[in-house]
Protein backbone atom coordinates (compact mmCIF):
# COMPACT_ATOMS: atom_id res chain seq x y z
CA UNK A 1 0.00 0.00 0.00
CA UNK A 2 0.82 3.41 -0.90
CA UNK A 3 1.29 5.36 2.79
CA UNK A 4 1.58 9.02 3.24
CA UNK A 5 2.90 10.01 6.79
CA UNK A 6 2.81 13.48 7.71
CA UNK A 7 4.40 14.50 10.78
CA UNK A 8 7.81 12.51 11.88
CA UNK A 9 7.51 13.16 15.83
CA UNK A 10 7.62 9.73 17.96
CA UNK A 11 4.54 8.29 16.78
CA UNK A 12 5.33 9.04 13.08
CA UNK A 13 8.71 7.83 13.00
CA UNK A 14 7.90 4.55 14.91
CA UNK A 15 4.91 4.23 12.41
CA UNK A 16 6.74 4.58 9.37
CA UNK A 17 9.35 2.33 10.17
CA UNK A 18 7.16 -0.27 11.31
CA UNK A 19 5.07 0.08 8.31
CA UNK A 20 8.14 0.33 5.72
CA UNK A 21 8.99 -3.12 7.32
CA UNK A 22 6.17 -4.75 6.98
CA UNK A 23 6.52 -4.15 3.27
CA UNK A 24 4.74 -0.91 2.66
CA UNK A 25 5.44 2.21 0.22
CA UNK A 26 6.15 4.63 2.75
CA UNK A 27 6.93 8.52 2.13
CA UNK A 28 7.22 10.59 5.19
CA UNK A 29 6.76 14.76 4.94
CA UNK A 30 8.33 17.08 7.87
CA UNK A 31 8.48 20.45 7.71
CA UNK A 32 11.99 19.63 9.84
CA UNK A 33 14.73 17.72 8.09
CA UNK A 34 15.58 16.93 11.45
CA UNK A 35 13.40 14.91 12.55
CA UNK A 36 13.89 12.15 10.40
CA UNK A 37 16.77 11.45 13.00
CA UNK A 38 13.87 9.56 14.88
CA UNK A 39 13.51 7.44 11.84
CA UNK A 40 15.25 3.90 12.44
CA UNK A 41 18.29 3.37 10.24
CA UNK A 42 16.82 0.75 8.19
CA UNK A 43 13.70 2.93 7.35
CA UNK A 44 13.91 2.60 3.26
CA UNK A 45 11.28 5.06 2.81
CA UNK A 46 10.65 8.40 1.12
CA UNK A 47 11.14 11.57 3.60
CA UNK A 48 10.52 14.66 2.30
CA UNK A 49 10.65 18.52 3.98
CA UNK A 50 7.27 20.66 3.55
CA UNK A 51 4.54 20.82 4.59
CA UNK A 52 1.32 18.91 4.60
CA UNK A 53 -1.00 21.82 4.66
CA UNK A 54 0.73 23.33 1.23
CA UNK A 55 -0.94 21.49 -2.05
CA UNK A 56 2.26 21.49 -3.53
CA UNK A 57 3.80 19.85 -0.92
CA UNK A 58 1.18 17.36 -0.76
CA UNK A 59 1.40 16.84 -4.73
CA UNK A 60 5.00 16.37 -4.52
CA UNK A 61 5.02 13.51 -2.06
CA UNK A 62 2.40 11.61 -4.15
CA UNK A 63 -0.91 12.70 -2.71
CA UNK A 64 -2.74 11.82 -5.77
CA UNK A 65 -1.54 8.17 -5.67
CA UNK A 66 -1.51 7.61 -1.90
CA UNK A 67 -4.26 4.92 -0.14
CA UNK A 68 -3.19 6.19 3.02
CA UNK A 69 -3.08 9.82 4.59
CA UNK A 70 -2.01 9.92 8.36
CA UNK A 71 -1.56 12.97 10.13
CA UNK A 72 0.47 13.23 13.01
CA UNK A 73 2.12 16.38 13.33
CA UNK A 74 1.79 18.32 16.42
CA UNK A 75 -0.64 20.73 15.32
CA UNK A 76 -3.97 19.54 15.53
CA UNK A 77 -5.23 22.38 13.25
CA UNK A 78 -2.91 21.59 10.79
CA UNK A 79 -3.48 17.70 11.35
CA UNK A 80 -7.20 18.64 10.32
CA UNK A 81 -6.79 20.75 7.82
CA UNK A 82 -4.56 18.36 5.72
CA UNK A 83 -6.53 15.56 6.66
CA UNK A 84 -9.71 17.35 5.30
CA UNK A 85 -7.71 17.84 2.00
CA UNK A 86 -6.66 14.65 1.40
CA UNK A 87 -9.80 13.01 1.81
CA UNK A 88 -12.10 16.41 -0.10
CA UNK A 89 -9.99 17.14 -2.99
CA UNK A 90 -7.12 14.00 -3.78
CA UNK A 91 -9.89 11.64 -3.04
CA UNK A 92 -7.55 9.33 -0.63
CA UNK A 93 -9.59 6.18 0.11
CA UNK A 94 -8.46 5.84 4.36
CA UNK A 95 -7.55 9.05 6.23
CA UNK A 96 -6.30 8.86 9.64
CA UNK A 97 -6.16 12.18 11.82
CA UNK A 98 -4.36 12.76 15.08
CA UNK A 99 -6.40 15.71 17.26
CA UNK A 100 -4.90 16.18 20.97
CA UNK A 101 -8.05 18.24 21.84
CA UNK A 102 -10.70 15.39 22.91
CA UNK A 103 -13.48 17.74 21.59
CA UNK A 104 -12.13 18.63 18.94
CA UNK A 105 -11.38 14.76 17.76
CA UNK A 106 -15.11 13.73 18.47
CA UNK A 107 -16.25 16.85 16.64
CA UNK A 108 -14.43 16.00 13.51
CA UNK A 109 -15.44 12.22 13.52
CA UNK A 110 -18.76 13.43 13.48
CA UNK A 111 -18.01 15.14 10.69
CA UNK A 112 -16.37 12.48 8.49
CA UNK A 113 -12.50 11.81 9.85
CA UNK A 114 -10.80 9.09 11.27
CA UNK A 115 -9.93 10.90 14.20
CA UNK A 116 -7.90 9.65 17.34
CA UNK A 117 -7.13 11.63 20.47
CA UNK A 118 -4.23 10.50 22.45
CA UNK A 119 -5.27 12.62 25.20
CA UNK A 120 -8.51 10.83 26.17
CA UNK A 121 -6.27 7.72 25.31
CA UNK A 122 -3.70 8.29 28.09
CA UNK A 123 -6.53 9.44 30.22
CA UNK A 124 -8.00 6.00 30.14
CA UNK A 125 -4.81 4.03 30.39
CA UNK A 126 -3.49 6.16 33.37
CA UNK A 127 -6.88 5.69 35.29
CA UNK A 128 -6.97 1.87 34.26
CA UNK A 129 -3.50 1.38 36.23
CA UNK A 130 -4.30 3.46 38.89
CA UNK A 131 -7.03 0.56 39.65
CA UNK A 132 -5.79 -2.61 38.46
CA UNK A 133 -3.57 -2.77 41.60
CA UNK A 134 -6.29 -1.75 43.97
CA UNK B 1 -25.78 41.26 17.74
CA UNK B 2 -22.61 39.16 19.36
CA UNK B 3 -19.74 38.83 17.14
CA UNK B 4 -16.61 36.74 18.06
CA UNK B 5 -13.74 37.88 15.95
CA UNK B 6 -10.59 35.49 16.20
CA UNK B 7 -7.10 36.38 15.42
CA UNK B 8 -5.80 39.96 16.97
CA UNK B 9 -3.69 40.69 13.88
CA UNK B 10 -3.51 43.85 11.45
CA UNK B 11 -7.07 42.34 10.75
CA UNK B 12 -8.49 41.88 13.85
CA UNK B 13 -7.17 44.88 15.54
CA UNK B 14 -8.68 46.70 12.17
CA UNK B 15 -11.88 45.02 12.47
CA UNK B 16 -12.24 45.42 16.08
CA UNK B 17 -11.59 49.51 15.65
CA UNK B 18 -14.35 49.20 13.50
CA UNK B 19 -17.02 47.27 15.20
CA UNK B 20 -16.44 49.83 18.25
CA UNK B 21 -17.79 52.32 16.38
CA UNK B 22 -21.26 50.34 16.10
CA UNK B 23 -22.41 50.03 19.83
CA UNK B 24 -25.42 48.10 19.04
CA UNK B 25 -23.31 45.20 18.72
CA UNK B 26 -21.41 43.25 21.40
CA UNK B 27 -17.83 42.18 20.59
CA UNK B 28 -15.08 39.61 21.47
CA UNK B 29 -12.04 39.99 19.71
CA UNK B 30 -9.87 36.20 20.67
CA UNK B 31 -5.93 36.30 21.13
CA UNK B 32 -3.82 33.40 21.50
CA UNK B 33 -0.57 35.04 22.06
CA UNK B 34 -0.48 36.49 25.42
CA UNK B 35 1.75 38.95 25.21
CA UNK B 36 -0.46 40.57 22.23
CA UNK B 37 -3.55 40.13 24.17
CA UNK B 38 -2.63 42.52 26.74
CA UNK B 39 -1.04 44.84 24.27
CA UNK B 40 -4.62 44.49 22.59
CA UNK B 41 -6.33 45.06 25.79
CA UNK B 42 -4.33 47.88 26.99
CA UNK B 43 -5.61 49.88 23.75
CA UNK B 44 -9.55 48.85 23.14
CA UNK B 45 -10.46 47.20 26.45
CA UNK B 46 -12.15 44.62 28.20
CA UNK B 47 -13.78 42.58 24.99
CA UNK B 48 -9.85 41.47 24.40
CA UNK B 49 -9.64 37.68 25.71
CA UNK B 50 -6.54 35.64 25.46
CA UNK B 51 -6.85 32.13 24.84
CA UNK B 52 -7.13 29.60 21.58
CA UNK B 53 -10.48 30.29 19.11
CA UNK B 54 -9.86 26.69 17.80
CA UNK B 55 -10.73 25.13 21.16
CA UNK B 56 -14.23 23.90 22.24
CA UNK B 57 -13.73 24.01 25.58
CA UNK B 58 -12.40 27.94 25.18
CA UNK B 59 -15.27 29.09 23.10
CA UNK B 60 -17.94 27.97 25.46
CA UNK B 61 -16.56 29.99 28.30
CA UNK B 62 -16.85 33.17 25.86
CA UNK B 63 -20.49 32.08 24.64
CA UNK B 64 -20.14 30.87 21.49
CA UNK B 65 -23.50 29.43 21.71
CA UNK B 66 -25.40 32.56 21.64
CA UNK B 67 -23.08 33.95 18.80
CA UNK B 68 -24.40 35.24 16.03
CA UNK B 69 -21.15 35.54 13.83
CA UNK B 70 -17.46 34.29 13.81
CA UNK B 71 -15.20 36.12 12.01
CA UNK B 72 -11.95 34.07 11.81
CA UNK B 73 -8.97 36.17 10.63
CA UNK B 74 -5.46 34.46 11.80
CA UNK B 75 -2.59 34.03 9.45
CA UNK B 76 -2.94 30.64 10.14
CA UNK B 77 -5.01 28.67 7.46
CA UNK B 78 -5.85 25.91 9.63
CA UNK B 79 -6.50 27.73 12.78
CA UNK B 80 -9.21 30.06 10.56
CA UNK B 81 -11.08 26.66 8.97
CA UNK B 82 -10.98 24.54 11.82
CA UNK B 83 -12.31 27.82 13.90
CA UNK B 84 -15.35 27.98 11.98
CA UNK B 85 -16.33 24.83 11.73
CA UNK B 86 -16.27 24.32 15.13
CA UNK B 87 -18.41 27.51 15.54
CA UNK B 88 -20.64 25.99 12.78
CA UNK B 89 -21.33 22.22 13.94
CA UNK B 90 -20.51 22.33 17.35
CA UNK B 91 -22.07 26.05 18.83
CA UNK B 92 -24.47 26.57 15.90
CA UNK B 93 -23.10 30.06 14.82
CA UNK B 94 -25.41 30.89 12.62
CA UNK B 95 -22.40 32.68 10.14
CA UNK B 96 -19.11 32.13 9.98
CA UNK B 97 -15.99 34.51 7.81
CA UNK B 98 -12.58 33.19 7.70
CA UNK B 99 -9.81 35.17 6.17
CA UNK B 100 -7.70 32.66 3.42
CA UNK B 101 -3.91 33.35 3.72
CA UNK B 102 -3.52 30.86 0.75
CA UNK B 103 -5.54 31.32 -2.34
CA UNK B 104 -5.17 27.44 -3.00
CA UNK B 105 -7.44 27.07 0.18
CA UNK B 106 -10.79 29.13 -0.99
CA UNK B 107 -12.56 26.22 -2.67
CA UNK B 108 -12.04 23.91 0.16
CA UNK B 109 -13.02 26.15 2.96
CA UNK B 110 -16.38 26.93 0.77
CA UNK B 111 -17.08 23.45 0.24
CA UNK B 112 -16.67 22.78 4.01
CA UNK B 113 -19.09 24.94 4.74
CA UNK B 114 -17.47 28.17 5.47
CA UNK B 115 -20.05 30.86 4.67
CA UNK B 116 -17.99 33.79 3.04
CA UNK B 117 -13.97 33.86 2.30
CA UNK B 118 -11.90 36.90 2.51
CA UNK B 119 -9.00 36.55 0.55
CA UNK B 120 -6.74 39.72 -0.48
CA UNK B 121 -5.02 37.56 -3.22
CA UNK B 122 -8.68 36.32 -4.59
CA UNK B 123 -10.15 40.38 -4.50
CA UNK B 124 -6.59 41.25 -6.58
CA UNK B 125 -7.62 38.66 -9.54
CA UNK B 126 -11.34 38.96 -9.61
CA UNK B 127 -10.27 42.10 -10.47
CA UNK B 128 -7.80 41.11 -13.11
CA UNK B 129 -10.21 38.22 -14.42
CA UNK B 130 -12.64 40.27 -14.89
CA UNK B 131 -10.72 41.98 -17.61
CA UNK B 132 -8.52 38.96 -19.14
CA UNK B 133 -7.44 38.16 -21.92
CA UNK B 134 -6.85 41.97 -23.32
CA UNK B 135 -6.32 44.22 -20.48
CA UNK B 136 -2.74 45.96 -20.40
CA UNK B 137 -2.70 48.28 -17.71
CA UNK B 138 -5.97 48.12 -14.65
CA UNK B 139 -6.83 51.27 -12.24
CA UNK B 140 -7.37 48.62 -9.18
CA UNK B 141 -7.56 51.65 -5.98
CA UNK B 142 -7.38 55.17 -6.13
CA UNK B 143 -4.55 56.58 -2.94
CA UNK B 144 -6.71 59.46 -1.65
CA UNK B 145 -5.16 63.00 -1.82
CA UNK B 146 -2.89 61.89 -4.18
CA UNK B 147 -1.86 61.53 -7.61
CA UNK B 148 -0.73 58.06 -7.16
CA UNK B 149 -3.12 55.17 -7.88
CA UNK B 150 -2.54 51.26 -7.15
CA UNK B 151 -2.34 49.26 -10.87
CA UNK B 152 -2.11 45.56 -12.23
CA UNK B 153 -0.36 45.20 -15.68
CA UNK B 154 0.12 42.15 -17.67
CA UNK B 155 3.82 41.97 -19.04
CA UNK B 156 2.32 40.68 -22.65
CA UNK B 157 4.41 39.26 -25.41
CA UNK B 158 6.95 41.80 -26.67
CA UNK B 159 7.13 43.81 -23.85
CA UNK B 160 10.29 45.52 -23.02
CA UNK B 161 10.46 44.12 -19.57
CA UNK B 162 9.59 40.76 -20.18
CA UNK B 163 12.73 38.62 -19.05
CA UNK B 164 14.21 41.98 -17.57
CA UNK B 165 15.54 42.09 -13.76
CA UNK B 166 13.19 44.74 -11.95
CA UNK B 167 16.98 46.53 -10.76
CA UNK B 168 17.87 46.93 -14.63
CA UNK B 169 14.49 48.68 -15.75
CA UNK B 170 14.83 52.79 -15.67
CA UNK B 171 10.86 53.81 -14.48
CA UNK B 172 9.87 57.60 -14.67
CA UNK B 173 9.93 58.46 -11.01
CA UNK B 174 7.62 57.30 -8.26
CA UNK B 175 6.68 54.47 -9.63
CA UNK B 176 7.25 51.80 -6.98
CA UNK B 177 6.21 47.69 -8.10
CA UNK B 178 4.71 46.18 -5.35
CA UNK B 179 3.87 42.42 -6.08
CA UNK B 180 4.42 40.54 -8.23
CA UNK B 181 2.14 37.38 -9.41
CA UNK B 182 3.33 34.67 -11.38
CA UNK B 183 3.53 30.98 -11.72
CA UNK B 184 4.50 30.81 -7.93
CA UNK B 185 1.71 33.23 -6.74
CA UNK B 186 2.05 36.72 -5.36
CA UNK B 187 5.39 37.89 -4.26
CA UNK B 188 6.96 41.25 -3.06
CA UNK B 189 9.43 41.22 -5.49
CA UNK B 190 13.07 42.67 -5.32
CA UNK B 191 15.97 44.03 -7.61
CA UNK B 192 16.71 40.20 -8.43
CA UNK B 193 13.04 39.74 -9.85
CA UNK B 194 12.64 38.78 -13.65
CA UNK B 195 9.27 39.61 -14.96
CA UNK B 196 8.35 36.80 -17.36
CA UNK B 197 5.47 37.13 -19.86
CA UNK B 198 1.92 36.23 -18.34
CA UNK B 199 3.23 37.72 -15.05
CA UNK B 200 0.92 40.47 -13.16
CA UNK B 201 2.23 43.54 -11.69
CA UNK B 202 0.68 45.23 -8.94
CA UNK B 203 2.15 49.00 -9.01
CA UNK B 204 1.49 52.02 -7.18
CA UNK B 205 2.18 54.66 -9.79
CA UNK B 206 1.26 58.12 -10.67
CA UNK B 207 -0.97 58.88 -13.31
CA UNK B 208 0.36 61.11 -15.88
CA UNK B 209 3.03 58.14 -16.06
CA UNK B 210 0.36 55.56 -17.04
CA UNK B 211 1.32 55.62 -21.00
CA UNK B 212 5.40 55.15 -20.22
CA UNK B 213 4.52 52.46 -17.40
CA UNK B 214 2.01 50.52 -20.18
CA UNK B 215 4.33 50.58 -22.76
CA UNK B 216 7.21 49.30 -20.79
CA UNK B 217 5.40 46.38 -18.15
CA UNK B 218 2.96 45.37 -21.21
CA UNK B 219 4.59 46.21 -24.26
CA UNK B 220 2.60 47.07 -27.32
CA UNK B 221 -1.04 47.63 -27.79
CA UNK B 222 -2.63 47.19 -30.76
CA UNK B 223 -4.87 50.74 -31.73
CA UNK B 224 -1.99 52.00 -29.31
Amino acid sequence: MRILIMGCGRVGAGLATQLADEGHEVTVLDTDSFAFNRLLPKFNGRRLVGSGTDDRMLIEAGIEQTECFIALASGDNRNILASQKAKEIYGVKTVVTRVKDPLRSELFARLGLHTFSPTKVGVTLAHEAIFQGA
Amino acid sequence: MYIIVVGGGAVGHGLALELQQMPDHEVAIVELSGSRASELRAEIGEMVVHGDGSEIAFLEGVGAGRADLLIAVTADDGANLVTCQVAKHWFNVKRTIARVNDPRNEALFLRLGVDSIVSAAGAVMAQIEATLPEHTIIPLMALEGSRLHVVDIRVQEGSPAAGQRLRDLVFPPEVLVSVVIGKSGANVPSGDTVLQVGDEVIAVIPRESDAAVRKMIAGPTEGA
